[in-house]
């Protein structure tokens, strides 16, 4: 298949999870179940990833700053580099491969088990069945999970420079709170939202149009996640263009 | 629209005028006419690959015809829009070949999924609904297991307790008896035979099984690359002379010799018995 088939095919599959979301009752216990799912697995493995990504940050950010004189500039470095950039991003490239893995891997194994056709043959709309509470669920807790992100990166990033580099703590939070306004956690938000969409959308759509056998679903789960991730990525530069270029 | 003599279009409760599908160049159906007729149970056989199961699924309409026409009632099939094939849908059920079960849910809730979306009947009367369907099909107490731990024979009546839940005025059957032993076909076969007497429904069986077709159908017809060849009663088809079903038959079943010899049951008894 041509990447303008493919193209063409993700933009029908849009097409036909908007009509069919936007006709049908909002699936709120569904929505919430797999809000609940991606939110509480991801949550563990988010923080542990950020307080390390704070952390790294700052002993990077320390050692390019010191022979320049500007240690104490590092809390307006975490903020510029962690809450604007680093979080939102490592935060969707986390749940692409987790959340978006597993959307592209359960549509795959249904699509080759017939359960798609049965839902359609229990006039069951599908896309409204398995796409509309995924998309929902990760739209609605990708913000939260970005923002924990923020605050874990940070907290790490306070805890180093203060206890293990000695940078008075009254600076770094100064700086910080100076640095991040109310604006970035606004940009930090509609980022995740997008990101949110992309994942939901090519995963469920790579696993939804999978080949048959468990090639199908290991070709699958492959092409969503790096298909999300690069997506991503693209859209994060748009998204900091637009909103701070 | 004519339709092949043999055919029966009086009381039809499904009809396909001059379908055609081809995927690519390989056409899956080509020019296929044919009635099925409301109570009677219906199966078409044909060896793999000759556009069964295509037949099947543009009946219920997840595949769009080339050409042609798939009337359902006064609505046809080919040319309905989404709502229409839905509404469609819900006077069908289906089984299909491993049961394509929700493995996510457990036995009750599969069964109970049609009630679920289609009907504002209470938990209680939904358990009632799903635990007599479940009991028609043999399997009475597994209304709250994971379908994970269910055998293959299993997993099959179960897809049929919730094909049938709705009570609908149509079955289809995407090869029932596809992996499994011959006692639990057998079993399935007797099941088919009961609910066709106890519930009236009009079955319609994909099989490439011409043992459990002659057993369970009182019309059998067959597809060969993606046509069909013959579509007669039980008792004639297999007295048919033409080629491809005297071939299909003949590495299926010991024909019979004597022309005025009775239907073929007592055939597929003796291969029951060997």
């Amino acid at each position: 298949m041509t990447a303008i088939e493919d193209l063409g095919r993700l933009g029908i599959f849009i097409g036909r999870s908007i009509r069919s979301t936007t006709r049908n009752p909002i699936p709120v216990a569904r929505t919430l179940e797999e809000a609940y799912k991606i939110g509480i697995r991801s949550l563990p493995i988010l923080l542990i990833i950020s307080a390390f990504m704070g952390s790294n940050l700052a002993l990077q950010g320390y050692s390019a700053f010191k022979p320049l004189g500007g240690q104490g500039l590092l809390g307006m470095f975490v903020a510029l580099a962690g809450v604007r950039e680093l979080a939102p991003i490592m935060v969707a490239a986390m749940v692409a491969a987790k959340a978006g893995t597993e959307m592209a891997s359960q549509l795959a194994v249904m699509r080759i088990r017939e359960q798609i056709d049965a839902l359609e043959v229990m006039a069951v709309d599908p896309y409204w069945y398995l796409v509309t509470p995924r998309f929902l669920g990760i739209v609605l807790v990708l913000p939260a999970l970005t923002v924990t992100s923020v605050a874990t990166l940070v907290l790490s990033s306070y805890l180093v420079a203060v206890y293990q580099l000695g940078l008075p703590a009254g600076d770094f939070i100064e700086l910080v709170t100076h640095t991040t306004t109310g604006k970035d956690l606004a940009v930090c938000a509609l980022k995740s939202v997008f990101f949110g969409s992309f994942i939901c959308t090519i995963s469920c759509y790579c696993g939804y149009n999978s080949e048959s056998g468990p090639s199908g679903v290991g070709s699958a789960t492959n092409k969503a996640v790096v298909v999300s991730a690069v997506s991503c990525a693209i859209v994060n530069y748009f998204i900091s263009e637009v909103m701070y270029g | 629209m004519t339709l092949p003599a043999e055919v029966p279009t009086d009381n039809a409760i499904i009809r396909l005028e001059h379908v055609s599908k081809r995927f690519g160049d390989l056409v899956v159906l080509d020019d296929v006419s044919m009635a099925f007729e409301r109570g009677k149970t219906t199966a078409i056989i044909g060896p793999s690959g000759t556009g069964k199961s295509v037949l099947l699924k543009h009946i219920v309409g997840l595949i769009q015809p080339d050409s042609g026409h798939l009337w359902i009632g006064d609505t046809d099939m080919a040319n309905a829009n989404e709502q229409a094939r839905f509404a469609v849908r819900k006077r069908f059920g289906m089984c299909f070949q491993d049961g394509a079960l929700f493995d996510s849910l457990t036995v009750g809730e599969n069964v109970c999924f049609p009630l679920v979306h289609h009907t504002r009947m209470t938990e209680a009367q939904r358990r009632e609904r799903a635990q007599e369907k479940l009991t028609l099909v043999e399997l009475p107490a597994v209304y709250d297991r994971p379908t994970s731990g269910l055998s293959g024979g299993q997993r099959k009546r179960v897809g049929i307790a919730r094909a049938i839940v709705m009570e609908p005025e149509v079955v289809l059957f995407d090869e029932p008896n596809s992996g499994l032993d011959p006692l639990t076909s057998d079993t399935v076969d007797q099941l088919i035979g009961r609910m066709k007497a106890a519930l009236g429904i009009t079955f319609i069986v994909i099989t490439h099984d011409i043992v459990q077709a002659i057993a369970i159908a009182d019309r059998i017809g067959m597809l060969y690359k993606g046509k069909l060849v013959e579509y007669l009663p039980t008792e004639q088809f297999v007295r048919s002379k033409k080629p491809e079903v005297r071939a299909f038959l003949r590495r299926n079943i010991e024909l019979p010799t004597d022309e005025d010899e009775p239907p073929t049951r007592r055939h597929v008894g003796a291969i029951g018995a060997t």
